[in-house]
């Protein structure tokens, strides 16, 4: 992994510097200042960010002011701190890729946003754990008010990844089943949640724990069709367990390893395996007599490269895609995850708590 | 088979039509009413044909050692729609191999005639056959014919024509190995002139066929190959053929890769036979957004795949079987026959040859196998009828 992370550095094929974000020079006038989770090396979250106070350039006729209300501590923010993701800021860098804000001042040739939107920004590096930023109106999207604010501060990562897997690899219609592992993460139950909008049937993977029947209650109440543990899967194969659906056409993955393969197994002749996180850190051991005799496909899923393609070729191709999100979550068929609300002060809680993996999201309250 | 069995199977069989699998393709022919069991061929009990062939049998699954028999089996008669044939050559292959030990993805009914590609001579046909006359060399259109015996009855449908203009060898190693070659060149990467693809096992039989189409494309072909003594005297023996570059799978490792691909545009596609490291060492060197089509698994590991290289580098990872794209397009007559064309083209051009072959008589069937399964195997076994 380290040594594709430097490669790509090196080729300049992911690089953050070539985006313009806040970390403009700093003016002659300061008109504001802010409060903002900054790291100038890399390494344990603990050991490198701290709350500081950064000046705030003044607002450009293309730019608009932003006040922030939540952003959530997402795993890929964690590894962007530790740096080991493929995009990497400059230093000094503001932690965190998504959030939602309040506008509230914009320049004078801004149209697309007004005072009192709440707003999004589309591109991964931002820097949403701060409590105010200026930015470039282009930079963001539109959301309604009329979600719940833990909604909006989550939209962008995780349910879009979501949409995007069961849009873009197969064309899904109703009846149809899918399979994923990491069945309640994020990504996981905006795929249960997004799944059972279109008809389409899911089963769930999870890791087996003590309080493993009360998860699968939730997950069903949320559209779940069946859970399974990865280890009823590993003894059984997945025919012998469900009978009732058709076999998964396609299988999302987080994990890798044992669990990916497990996914794998699973799939009809002909069936995709969409990877998009590697939780377990390990690599997806694939049979040849899979690829050969069962022509199963492998691809992976980034939704930031996604975005920065579509962003370049029609940006109202995201747009579409985070209303069409947003549609599901007025309709209550999308409800974002169960999350720790911590207040922004307490920022060490919510960093240290993604770093051990547990269960339940954490957003900052700004 | 006891007696039993084939009393009842006169009784209560006799009289019906069936369908015969041959292995385990469906043909259908007029049924003698001796014809009696589904998976063989020929027919047990002797009927009013006179004609008999020599074949290489097998009963059950297991070590080609132990369990391949050479028979002298009946003919049935020439159905209106069969055709019946004088075998000319059939490969031992691989996947020939591995049906016999019982590890294919498809196994015929038993007992059957090994061999699943070759050519023949047609010298009579039914009279509803259109397509084919005496004389006509022809090979199979799907596996599972049983090809390594000396004659055969084959239904019309079962059997495509070659142009008898090409050297025998080439036509008894076309239907396999080249149109795996051809299709993983065409199928999954839009590749112009200019563009590399990497293979490794780049001297087995379809790694041969991928240089020479690739080199009459105007594609580079970066080839990854064992070491072994004679080393060198295979780079140029594969450089003749027309590989831009061969290296050896030690060196996919090393800093001098960057050097390499100063020269080279980075491959888009990648030609997996072998699997393990070897396989994960070709993703590592494959362009972002590019595809690694595995078709065979000679080190028996699993293709190793990185995370980051799905995710990050956007790579596809895919498999090809071309038993099963010529199962998908049996009903379209015009795609194997422009594949088959196109290749014959490149034969008769001299841009493609047939792998170093070494000619055996079927009664040297006991080495052939076994000289065919020993590792580093650079001669293919061919038995000449």
């Amino acid at each position: 992994m380290k040594r594709t992370i430097s490669r790509l550095i090196q080729e300049k094929v992911l690089f953050l510097g070539q985006r313009k974000y806040t970390q403009a020079p700093v003016t002659l006038r300061q008109l504001h200042f802010c409060s903002a989770l900054v790291y100038r090396q890399h390494g344990h979250p603990h050991d490198t960010v701290r709350i500081e106070e950064m000046a705030l350039p003044a607002l450009g006729k293309h730019s608009v002011r932003l006040k922030m209300l939540a952003a959530p501590v997402n795993p890929a923010d964690i590894n962007m701190l530790q740096g080991t993701y493929p995009i990497l800021p400059m230093f000094p860098a503001v932690g965190g890729n998504e959030g939602v804000g309040e506008v509230v001042e914009v320049g004078s040739e801004v149209t697309a946003l007004r005072p009192g939107d709440w707003a999004v920004p589309w591109d991964a590096g931002f820097g949403t754990w701060r409590t105010e930023a200026i930015c470039e109106a282009g930079d963001l999207l539109r959301v309604p008010r009329n979600i719940p604010l833990l909604g909006a501060a989550t939209i962008g990562v995780n349910p879009c990844t979501a949409y995007r897997m069961l849009h873009d690899f197969i064309s899904l219609r109703p009846g149809m089943t899918v399979i994923q592992n990491g069945a309640n993460s994020a990504v996981g139950q905006a795929v249960i949640q997004i799944a059972a909008s279109l008809g389409v049937k899911t089963v769930n993977i999870i890791r087996d724990r003590p309080n493993r029947h009360k998860l699968e209650n939730e997950l069903k109440l949320m559209g779940a069709d069946f859970v399974i543990t990865e280890e009823e899967l590993e003894g059984l194969t997945l025919d012998n367990i469900i009978q009732e659906l058709p076999k998964p056409v396609l299988g999302l993955n987080c994990v890798g390893g044992r669990s990916g393969g497990l996914v794998l197994a699973s799939l009809c002749d002909g069936g995709t395996l969409v990877t998009y996180g590697g939780m377990a850190k390990k690599t997806l051991q694939v049979p040849a007599k899979a690829l050969i005799f069962k022509n199963i496909t492998l691809q992976g899923f980034w939704l930031t490269q996604w975005k920065r393609n579509n962003h370049e070729a029609d940006v109202r191709g995201l747009q579409a895609m985070v209303s069409s999100v947003c549609d599901l979550m007025k309709s209550g068929q999308l409800r974002p995850p169960e999350c720790v609300q911590v207040p922004f002060h307490r920022y060490c809680q919510a960093l240290q708590a993604t770093v051990q993996s547990q269960r339940k999201k954490h957003v900052l309250l700004i | 088979m006891s007696g039993a069995r084939i009393i009842w199977l006169l009784l209560y069989k006799g009289s019906r039509r069936h369908t015969v699998c041959q292995g385990f393709t469906r043909g259908s022919t007029t049924q003698h009413p001796t014809q009696m069991f589904r998976g063989f061929v020929c027919r047990y009990l002797t009927g009013p044909s006179a004609s008999r062939c020599t074949a290489l049998l097998y009963r059950k699954h297991g070590d080609p050692a132990q369990v391949v028999q050479s028979e002298s089996i009946s003919l049935p008669d020439v159905g209106a729609r069969s055709v019946l044939v004088k075998m000319l050559a059939a490969p031992i292959n691989p996947s020939d191999i591995n049906m016999i030990q019982g590890t294919y993805a498809i196994l015929p009914d038993l007992p059957a005639v090994g061999g699943n590609e070759g050519v023949a001579q047609v010298l009579d046909v039914g009279s509803q056959v259109k397509s084919l006359e005496p004389g006509d060399w022809v090979i199979p259109r799907d596996a599972g014919l049983g090809m390594w015996r000396t004659a055969a009855v084959l239904a019309e449908g079962d059997v495509i024509s070659l142009p008898r203009d090409i050297p025998l060898l080439s036509a008894a190693t076309l239907g396999v190995n080249p149109c795996t070659a051809f299709r993983m060149l065409t199928d999954f990467e839009d590749l112009k002139p200019g563009d590399t693809v990497i293979q490794n096992a780049a001297n087995s039989a379809v790694g041969q066929a991928v240089i020479q189409i690739a080199a009459a494309r105007g594609l580079q072909t970066i080839n990854v190959i064992r070491d072994r003594p004679d080393v060198a005297k295979l780079t140029d023996s594969l450089k003749a053929m027309g590989a831009s570059h061969v290296i050896k799978e030690e060196t996919l490792r090393q800093p001098a890769m960057k050097e390499l691909f100063k020269s080279f545009p980075r491959p888009k596609l990648a030609l997996n036979g072998v699997g393990g490291k070897s396989a994960t060492e070709l993703l590592r060197h494959l362009e972002v957004g590019g595809s690694m089509v595995t078709y065979g698994g000679m080190a028996k590991q699993p293709v190793t795949v990185p995370v980051s290289a799905l995710i990050f580098k956007n790579l596809k990872v895919k498999g090809f079987w071309v038993t099963q794209w010529k199962k998908n397009h049996s009903q379209d007559e015009g795609a194997l026959r422009t594949m088959l064309d196109e290749l014959c083209s490149l034969i008769r051009q001299g841009k493609l040859t047939a792998p170093d072959c070494s000619e055996v008589g079927l009664q040297d069937f006991h080495s052939a196998l076994d000289i065919a399964m020993q590792p580093f195997t650079s001669v293919k076994q061919i038995f000449v009828m």
